[in-house]
């Protein structure tokens, strides 16, 4: 296994922040690993997958992807390593209204000048909403929305897939589906960085989970067997319940 | 009250670049509103003050000069004048002043006071002695001639030479630009100056109150009547010279009164578009807004007071600049009456200009704000934003089968997405590019005309011959010049019409006289003996059409004439005959021309040829190439349709960037979202260009035809204020490319007005606004 993202001594104070949202973190991913993030509220984790995802810059530290030292590259080249190299998806979805679930899917590849509309029917066969392609957002279910979204994140198959608490807004059953189908891509070769409140999601699925508390990464528990380790990971979510 | 005050002001310093577009399309449209109003409410009086001043002459009739003065002296009586003045004795004059010839109905006059026709003297003063002239300011200025100077008068064979003594304002007469020019000299002068063909008495009429138009022709036909046949050669009223005064401020008030008009609806467009812009984007503020207590009243009051400030700024701005910008013209007119300039404005005018100009603003911005103030509070906090629709869809469609990149796919959809503003958009942009179609157009079809009238293209030199030198020596110089390749020879005549009172002044030509460059407008140019031409009015008032003869006469000898065509001319607004000097052979005494064209070969050198004809007559023969500059009046009306295109584009900028800044704004979670899937900040201002480019396309090309036609229109106004049919040449001015330039170009400043907001869009700090979901 090769590493594939390194964060080296991040901090991230946002405008008008007191106390930095991210103080002092060093990580590195290996490629075809899935991770989950976990932390309490306003620890930190988006801001992370932010800058992984080169969505926003670090007030210090370096972020590399697959080699490339993002805060080399401008708004442009920002833009195109997202297109080629980055899949997000977001926890309220994020499609785009007035383009129909197909359109939605097509965007990225488009963005790039490629026409792929076998692949995005394809995708959305594989992810079980084929029927859905010429219908608009507002006529999906959360769940099949945020299908949507996945097979947009995957459409310019990306080296990295993001995902920030892509079940908070889905009833359980859909939440479930949603991570089920994470765990497949997984199995398939994609490494995936997930941010999860849900414990139990986590560690059902992925083989490491990094806990943030603070802006600090306080632990990174690589679980060989996810049954054993699964306690640690609840020790973690009680202290932060006891907040 | 206050709350919704403070909320206001809050959310106008929120929202200052909207605030700037309605401050500056407001304050064009205002300023513009503003000139039209204050030059259309002051043209006529300053014109009637002076009359009443200088008591001008309701009629000024011209008697042949054989009619027996002391008969003349009972014509006031006969046709119930107030007062009157003459007769006086009066010659056709020619003189020279340095090395230009003039020709002048010169009047014998010994006084410049009197009970009709006082002429207000501007400089020097009246002839006290028999060498001693006195000349119109107007003419005087246009021709650059000072009182002290010398002039040849070049009619008779002696040749004297007379001294301006004098400049004056004559209240009866139109400025020199547009008429030909009266001159005095004392009554004892006459004689010596007088040749027995070109003597004449004038007689000036007052009346009591203001005698109609129809009262003062039958005056003159009542003086017809019961003097001896041929006694009256002709009349002006002064309703004739009025309009020839105001014809240019008219003109420029027309214009200015149309494209105003325009101008405000551009405003109300994009004040309507704004409105509903802020109410669908502050849909959650509006509940909010609701549930703290806010009456539906206060929150449409917040809403149209965050137009009504700005406008309500633009407006005291702009009135007075508009009052400011229309006094130059005013001025310009009160010159030429010989008024003193005073400032001329109306405070009151300005005052409802401005309490209408808030109510128009109001009402745009009231209406769609009501349906914030009948918002139910809770549908607003729980939809964040409003409705949106999957329209677009087709337009997408179109584009995407053309395989555009996705950007330019997705800015095209967003143009349309919301059918309501595009629309008002699109009337701002169709009236920004059809004012500049009439703003290219006009010039040129007024430069089509003044061409034809110089002989541009036609002839190159024009020479005058005074009375006392022959025709045939004239032509003989002429003819002997190597470089003359066509001579057409003018002569003037007047026939009488059946049907019209006065007679008509006719231009009789000789030689190959369809190379003169009159426009033809319908018919054909005359070909054989006893053919005419005439302009519109003529033919109307005549009852003539195409084909129609009638029997005119020349000094009472019968005439045999047949229309065989309408030609376009605006001398006496519309009321002349053009026919060869063939139809004339029989008058006597005979017709003979006194001006000539000469067509010279290619590659000559005018100004040698005028120096050799002049040097082969230096006194009786005037040689000078023909000035074929637009007139000043023309000249006035195509800056002022240039200042309203500036204005009606600036508008039409104003109101594609308010909608891209609203798109843009409205738009921010799908830009924010585009962006973390990797659109590039290049893409999105591709995306919002596009949508400017497509509307700015759409509306261009609704507005060509709609802008050809207003030129046509506005042509046919113009040419109908001078009695004439527009020369179909005058409409087809443009060329199709030209056009697509037009279009181009709009499509190009649509875009250019997109660039900030599409920067801005570009630069979306994308993790605050998905953060803020
Ligand atoms: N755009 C921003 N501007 C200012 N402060 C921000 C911004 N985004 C996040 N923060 C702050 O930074 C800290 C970390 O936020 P972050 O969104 O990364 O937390 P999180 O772990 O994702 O929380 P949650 O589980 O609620 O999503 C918080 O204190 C938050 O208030
Ligand atoms: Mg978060």
């Amino acid at each position: 296994m090769s590493e594939l993202v390194r964060l080296t001594d991040i901090t991230k104070v946002y405008q008008g922040g007191i106390t930095g949202a991210l103080n002092g973190v060093s990580v590195t991913v290996e490629r075809g690993e899935f991770t989950a993030i976990m932390g309490p509220s306003g620890s930190g984790k988006s801001t992370l997958l932010n800058l992984v995802a080169g969505l926003d810059r670090p007030t210090s530290g370096s972020v590399e992807v697959g080699g490339t030292d993002l805060g080399k590259l401008g708004e442009a080249g920002l833009a195109r390593f997202r297109r080629d190299h980055i899949g997000f998806v977001f926890q309220f979805f994020h499609l785009l209204p007035n383009l129909t679930a197909l359109e939605n899917v097509l965007i990225p590849a488009q963005l790039k000048g490629t026409v792929v509309p076998g692949r995005a029917r394809e995708l959305l066969d594989l992810l079980g909403i084929k029927e859905v392609a010429d219908k608009y957002p507002a006529r999906l279910s959360g769940g099949q929305q945020q299908r949507v979204a996945i097979a947009r994140a995957l459409i310019n198959n990306p080296t990295l897939l993001l995902a920030d608490e892509p079940t908070g807004a889905l009833d359980m059953h859909s939440g479930e589906q949603v991570m089920e189908l994470l765990g497949r891509l997984h199995r398939d070769g994609q490494t995936i960085l997930l941010v999860t409140h849900d414990a139990k999601l986590a560690t059902r699925h992925a083989a490491r989970v990094l806990s943030v508390l603070d802006g600090k990464i306080v632990d990174d528990a690589r679980l060989e067997s996810p049954e054993r380790t699964a306690s640690e990971v609840i020790r973690v979510r009680s202290e932060e319940a006891s907040r | 009250m206050t709350a919704v005050i403070v909320k206001a002001l809050a959310d106008l310093r929120r929202r200052r670049l909207q605030a700037a577009v309605i401050f500056l399309t407001v304050l064009l449209a205002s300023a513009t509103g503003t000139m039209a109003l204050t030059l259309s409410s002051q043209t006529r009086d300053p014109y009637q003050a002076a009359f009443e001043a200088q008591k001008g002459a309701h009629l000024q009739v011209l008697f042949k000069g054989t009619t027996d003065p002391q008969l003349l002296a009972t014509t006031p009586a006969l046709i119930g004048a107030s007062s009157f003045g003459g007769p006086y004795p009066a010659t056709d004059l020619q003189f020279k002043s340095g090395d230009r010839k003039f020709y002048m109905t010169t009047i014998g006059r010994d006084t410049a006071g009197g009970e009709v026709e006082v002429l207000n003297i501007t400089s020097g003063r009246w002839a006290r002695a028999n060498d001693e002239i006195v000349l119109t300011r107007s003419f005087s200025e246009l021709n650059h001639i000072s009182v002290g100077d010398h002039v040849k008068v070049t009619s008779v064979r002696e040749t004297p030479t007379l001294t301006v003594v004098g400049q004056v304002v004559d209240i009866d007469e139109g400025s020199a630009d547009l008429s030909s020019q009266h001159a005095w000299i004392l009554q004892a002068a006459v004689p010596a100056l007088t040749t027995p063909a070109s003597s004449t008495y004038v007689m000036d009429y007052r009346f009591p109150g203001d005698p109609t138009s129809a009262q003062l022709r039958g005056y003159v036909d009542q003086l017809r009547a019961s003097l001896p046949a041929g006694s009256v050669t002709a009349s002006v009223n002064y309703f004739t010279i009025r309009s020839a005064f105001n014809i240019t401020n008219q003109i420029v008030t027309g214009v200015l009164t149309a494209f105003s008009i325009f101008a405000l609806a551009a405003t109300i467009a994009i004040v309507a578009t704004l409105v509903t812009g802020i109410v669908i984007s502050a849909y959650r503020e509006i509940g909010i807004m609701k549930a703290v207590g806010f009456t539906p009243a206060g929150v449409v009051g917040v809403f149209a007071l965050q137009i009504i400030i700005p406008a309500l700024a633009a407006c005291l701005l702009g009135i007075p600049a508009g009052t400011l910008a229309s006094q130059p013209l005013l001025a310009n007119s009160s010159h030429a009456l010989g008024l003193a300039y005073v400032p001329t404005f109306s405070i009151g005018l300005d005052l409802v200009l401005l309490a209408a100009g808030l109510l128009v603003v109001s009402v745009a911005a009231t209406l769609p704000a009501l349906r914030a103030g009948l918002l139910k509070p809770i549908t607003a906090i729980t939809n964040a934003t409003a409705p949106r629709t999957a329209s677009g869809r087709r337009l997408r469609g179109s584009a995407a089968r053309l395989r555009l990149p996705r950007p330019l796919i997705l800015g095209f959809g967003d143009a349309f997405v919301r059918p309501l503003r595009a629309i008002l958009t699109l009337v701002t942009v169709l009236l920004g590019v059809a004012t500049v179609v009439v703003a290219v157009g006009l010039p040129r079809s007024f430069a089509l005309i003044n061409n034809s009238e110089t002989g541009l293209g036609n002839y190159q030199v024009v020479v005058d011959r005074s009375g006392v030198y022959p025709d045939s020596e004239v032509m003989r110089i002429l003819n002997s010049q190597p470089e003359t390749t066509r001579v057409i020879a003018l002569a003037g005549q007047t026939v009488t019409v059946p049907g019209l009172g006065d007679p008509v002044d006719t231009v009789v030509f000789r030689g190959d006289s369809s190379h003169f460059g009159l426009m033809v407008i319908a018919g054909r140019w005359f070909a054989a003996p006893g053919e005419v031409l005439a302009p519109r009015a003529l033919l109307q008032d005549a009852h003539l059409k195409i084909g129609d003869s009638f029997t005119g006469s020349v000094d009472g000898q019968p005439l045999q004439l047949r229309v065989v065509g309408e030609v376009y001319a605006i001398d006496n607004f519309g009321h002349s005959l053009y026919t060869d000097l063939a139809t004339m052979a029989a008058i006597k005494p005979a017709v003979e021309p006194f001006s000539y064209r000469v067509t010279l070969a290619p590659g000559s050198d005018v100004n040698a040829y005028v120096r050799r004809v002049a040097a082969a007559e230096p006194d009786l023969i005037d040689a000078r190439a023909s000035d074929t500059s637009i007139i000043g009046p023309v000249k006035i009306i195509d800056s002022v349709l240039l200042v309203l295109a500036v204005v009606l584009v600036l508008i039409g900028v104003g109101g594609v960037f308010n909608t891209l800044l609203l798109n843009t704004r409205e738009r921010l979670h799908d830009t924010a979202t585009l962006k973390a899937l990797g659109m590039s900040p290049r893409q999105v201002m591709v995306m919002v260009a596009a949508s400017a480019g497509l509307i700015a396309l759409v509306g261009g090309l609704i507005a060509l035809p709609f802008g050809l036609s207003l030129h046509h229109l506005l042509n046919d106004v113009i040419s109908n204020s001078a009695g004439n049919d527009t020369p179909p040449g005058a409409y087809n001015v443009f060329n199709p490319l030209e056009l697509l330039l037009i279009l181009v170009l709009g499509v190009g400043v649509a875009v250019a007005a997109a660039l900030l907001p599409g920067r801005w869009a570009a630069r979306t700090n994308v993790v605050e606004v998905l953060h803020s979901e």
